[in-house]
């Protein structure tokens, strides 16, 4: 083949201006910002390119590495669109290493499009890997204790599934004899087959942050840089995850009622328990981190339906949660970036000094509440509607799945008024009188997000839906339910149209601007409502107050659990290393004897 | 459908026009049912009338200072918007052949949420601490009444074959009888009947308002013009909320004939009457006793009259 394969080209590029960035002097940190915002732009237009025109797959020796289909040139579109942004986003963001923190995010960029094109399951461990040790390099890249601490928990987590992702390739290998992927798609009758599916699994969803593997993520959210987190957790890392889900459950395996189950039980207990845990957060970018553990559980639940509307809905849903949850994530950077505070309790009243920011906050806040007309609601209509199809074992309880879905999504709202209410609405703790705007390359990204929560909204059946999602599913859609958003949208905006001309026309009394009033009382002297103790109500409830401990305490948290078992299994063994010289010598005296009695009595 | 035609269903019938006159009216009755309750005269039947007219074009509007304004004047109207968009797709699935005019019920669930929320962003932008501090009583009520709300409203979705559009809700109760005619439908219904109490915020569920304590809470900075929308908005929803239950457990007013029409007015009117009759006679509750109460006894009930449906009971 004459010059170079674009799959090759696409995924290389980053790669090698990721390692340049890594080389760069620090003296040259505008180089870094310049090369990561072309390079990742020329990606995006690449995956655009791609996307439209389908490249033949890229070979190694005669094995085919890297190949594309509609699924996963969806995904890549997803990823680069996301690195432009965090690029963007990122041209003022300033720490000692520059050069090492674009490096880092253009390999994460290379490898995460490695991962989505793989068609070997070598390569794919590969990409994988890459991309699980960048973010533990981007979470540290501060180098505080704190984000230490947690760049530490996510490697552990994510990597921990990497080795059980690589045990569940070694399945597959023994069950088909290739590492090529979807060669043959394997049923899941046999314990091996099962087996090798869950470890799978479990890397997908540890990647995408669901529960019991979510404990991560509030972590990462809470001590990285904002930017890496709206870049790896809340975007990339989502998208690879829930895409190796769905490839393991539409391509590589022939799924039964059992595993279908798994799914949608662990859909449902993510749904409405990590968004629980969101409740009562004080943290702003902790909360926000539990929502994207909550959001996960709708497109695991979608994926666990096994019919082409949920299927398709939780691809749309995660399209959508990447996109304003990324908008959540950078417009909260903003508020921290001008503010230099995430503790709910300080903050407040921002709404008047940063207006952009926080209209693009509360359009990404309806729409991860899933309020119609915006982007949200549309995915969630559709993965309500793949529940009610479902059939199956999982179908029996599918009212329980229906309320579970439903439920959180009335708790998302709930969270999100708290956190408008703390950041936005209320009265601030200090003077923040003098806070500004955050700067138009921080705002920019953000109005962009929010723009397409809008359109991908009220548009959703004319650009989303037929153009990209459709087609990476690749089975016909049919809806039960009935949506309009155009004409509802419409509607809508007349109304606000007319109610403005109310305003602006009935003349006939004034308007005028007076102090708040309390009932007589000095509204100084009453004591502000910070809002962060909204919630402590539902922790009144028994169960849900034993789960909130439960969950501070680490009781949901796998890396915690599993350290405590770990620490309990090496109690005996410890006690033996008592660093006395003769104890080792009887020992090993002991373990020679018994050797010798195994050879010469045996 | 030409945009005219949608126009004239948000606008006059069945929408902002007739809903708002209607849920005027419905305002009425309840002040009226109450003063007679109590041995007292009750107000003429328009007073509702004058009252929004006067708030809407002799009043006053109060604005707060050193807020979003923006926001401030804005969340009326949204929730004007949006419990008059509810209640024209409810409306238009009653008596018409179009089975999914606009949405389905999952739409309407979450039309019905809009005007409690802009409620709430609309209290928290006055920067008010007693508003602050309904705001956050309305929001952990729609906590509490949403679980049961959720589990009470999937019977009539189980009964009628898993059908989402409101219209194919209503032709299988004309082919197959009420919903409410069943064990399950009538726990259900039952469990409604409390949760739409609370998206009311009748007694005893007035917390976020709670006039002796919080002075109104929720609206305490809100006067004229901005007031008069969340009262329009809120009439809207008096009048919507027993549309919905006459149509998931009774059927509707089916395909429109005067007959129907007059059974569903009577079934609507006895739904007011209890709703009224509960607010009369009970004091208002503590947030945290709604809590338990809803998460715990109306949930189990709700939860129960599930379990009998999918049974098929």
């Amino acid at each position: 083949m004459v010059g170079y394969n674009s799959l090759e080209l696409l995924v290389g590029l980053p790669l090698l201006a990721g390692l340049f960035c890594l080389i760069l002097s620090d003296r040259f940190k505008d180089l870094a910002r310049i090369v990561s915002l072309l390079v990742s732009l020329a990606v995006f237009a690449g995956s655009v390119y791609l996307f439209i025109n389908k490249p033949g797959p890229w070979q190694l020796g005669s094995n085919i590495m890297l190949a594309s289909d509609n699924l996963s040139s969806f995904i890549a579109l997803g990823i680069s669109f996301f690195a432009l942004t965090v690029s963007v986003y990122s041209l003022t963001y300033s720490t000692r290493s520059l050069g090492r923190y674009f490096g880092y995010i253009l390999i994460t960029l290379g490898a995460a499009l490695g991962a989505a094109f793989s068609v070997n399951f070598i390569a794919l461990l590969v990409f994988w890997g890459i991309v699980a040790a960048m973010l533990y390099l981007l979470v540290n890249i501060a180098g505080t204790e704190a984000s230490a601490v947690a760049a530490k928990k996510a490697i552990i987590i994510v990597g921990g599934t990497d080795a059980l992702l690589i045990f569940g390739v070694g399945l597959i290998w023994h069950i088909t004899g290739s590492f090529n992927m979807g060669a043959s798609r394997i049923g899941l009758s046999g314990l091996t087959a099962f087996s090798s599916y869950l470890v799978i699994a479990a890397a997908g969803l540890a990647k995408a942050g669901a529960m019991p593997f979510h404990s991560w993520v509030p972590e990462v959210a809470e001590h990285a840089p904002i930017s890496v987190t709206a870049y790896l957790p809340a975007s990339v890392d989502k998208l690879l995850g829930i895409y190796l889900l769905m490839r393991a459950s539409l391509t590589i395996f022939k799924m039964s009622d059992i595993a279908n189950l798994v799914l949608l039980i662990v859909g449902a207990i993510t749904i409405v328990f990590a968004v629980l845990f969101a409740l009562v957060q004080h943290d702003m970018k902790k909360l926000l981190g539990y929502h994207a553990v909550s959001q996960v559980g709708y497109m695991v639940l979608g994926i666990g339906t096994a019919n082409p509307i949920g299927m398709a809905g939780a691809l749309f849903h995660m399209l959508n949660n990447s996109i304003y949850k990324s908008c959540l994530f950078l417009s909260a950077g903003n508020v921290e970036h001008r503010s230099g505070e995430t503790d709910l309790s300080k903050l407040g009243g921002l709404a008047k000094y940063m207006p952009i920011t926080f209209a693009a906050f509360f359009v990404a806040s309806l729409s991860i509440s899933g309020i119609p007309p915006f982007n949200g609601f549309v995915s969630k209509w559709m993965l309500y509607q793949g529940v009610i199809a479902s059939v199956g074992l999982g179908g029996k309880l599918k009212v329980l799945w229906l309320v579970a879905a439903m439920f959180g999504s009335a708790l998302t709202v709930a969270s999100f008024m708290k956190l408008i209410h703390a950041v936005f609405l209320g009265r601030p703790d200090g003077d923040f009188a003098h806070i500004k705007e955050a700067p138009f390359n921080m705002t920019m990204p953000v109005v962009v997000l929010a723009s397409i929560c809008i359109i991908f909204g009220i548009g959703a059946f004319v650009l989303p839906l037929p153009l990209l999602i459709a087609p990476a599913i690749g089975l016909g859609i049919s809806y039960s339910g009935a949506w309009q958003p155009m004409p509802a949208t419409l509607l809508i905006l007349a109304g606000l149209v007319i109610g403005v001309g109310g305003y602006l026309l009935l003349k006939t009394a004034k308007f005028r601007q007076t102090d708040t009033f309390v009932g007589g009382w000095d509204p100084d002297k009453l004591g502000r409502v910070d809002g962060t103790e909204f919630y402590n109500t539902v922790t009144d409830i028994k169960m849900v107050g034993k789960a909130v401990k439960l969950e501070a305490g680490g009781g949901f948290d796998i890396y915690s659990i599993s350290s405590s078992i770990i620490k309990a299994m090496s109690r005996p063994l410890r006690f033996l290393h008592n660093g006395i010289l003769p104890t080792y010598m009887v020992w090993c005296l002991l373990g020679a004897i018994g050797i010798m009695f195994f050879i010469f009595l045996r | 459908m030409n945009l005219a035609e949608y126009l004239f269903m948000f606008l006059v019938f069945p929408g902002l026009l007739f809903s708002g006159a209607a849920g005027l009216v419905i305002g009425w009755v309840d002040r009226k049912v109450t003063a007679m309750l109590q041995w007292r005269v009750g107000p003429p039947w328009y007073q509702n009338f004058l009252d929004t007219a006067k708030l809407l074009l002799y009043k006053e509007t109060l604005i707060p200072k050193g807020i979003a304004r923006g926001y401030f004047l804005g969340m009326p109207l949204l929730a004007l918007s949006a419990a008059t968009l509810a209640s024209t797709v409810l409306l238009s699935a009653n008596g018409s052949t179009r089975a999914g005019f606009l949405g389905d019920v999952i739409v309407v669930v979450y039309l019905l949420m809009m005007p409690p929320i802009a409620l709430m962003l609309g209290a928290f932008s006055s920067a008010n601490t007693l508003a602050t501090v309904g705001a956050s009583r309305e929001i952990k009520l729609m906590l509490s009444y949403e679980l049961p709300f959720l589990l009470a409203l999937s019977v009539p979705i189980v009964k009628s074959g898993y059908a989402l559009k409101l219209g194919d809700i209503i032709n299988y109760q004309a082919a197959n009888g009420a919903v409410i005619g069943s064990p399950s439908g009538v726990l259900s219904f039952l469990a409604m009947i409390f949760c739409i109490q609370a998206k009311l915020g009748f007694v005893p569920f007035d917390m976020p308002e709670a006039e002796t304590e919080l002075m109104a809470g929720v609206y305490i900075e809100y006067s004229g013009k901005a007031l008069g929308f969340f009262k329009l908005a809120k009439s809207i929803m008096i009048f919507a909320l027993p549309v919905l239950i006459v149509t998931l457990y009774c059927g509707g007013v089916g395909s429109g004939g005067v007959v129907d029409i007059m059974k569903g007015a009577l079934e609507y009117i006895a739904i007011v009457f209890i709703m009224i009759l509960i607010k009369n006679t009970n004091p208002r509750v503590r947030i945290d006793h709604a809590m338990k109460f809803f998460w715990g006894p109306v949930a189990f009930l709700a939860a129960l009259s599930c379990v009998l449906a999918v049974m098929g009971y």
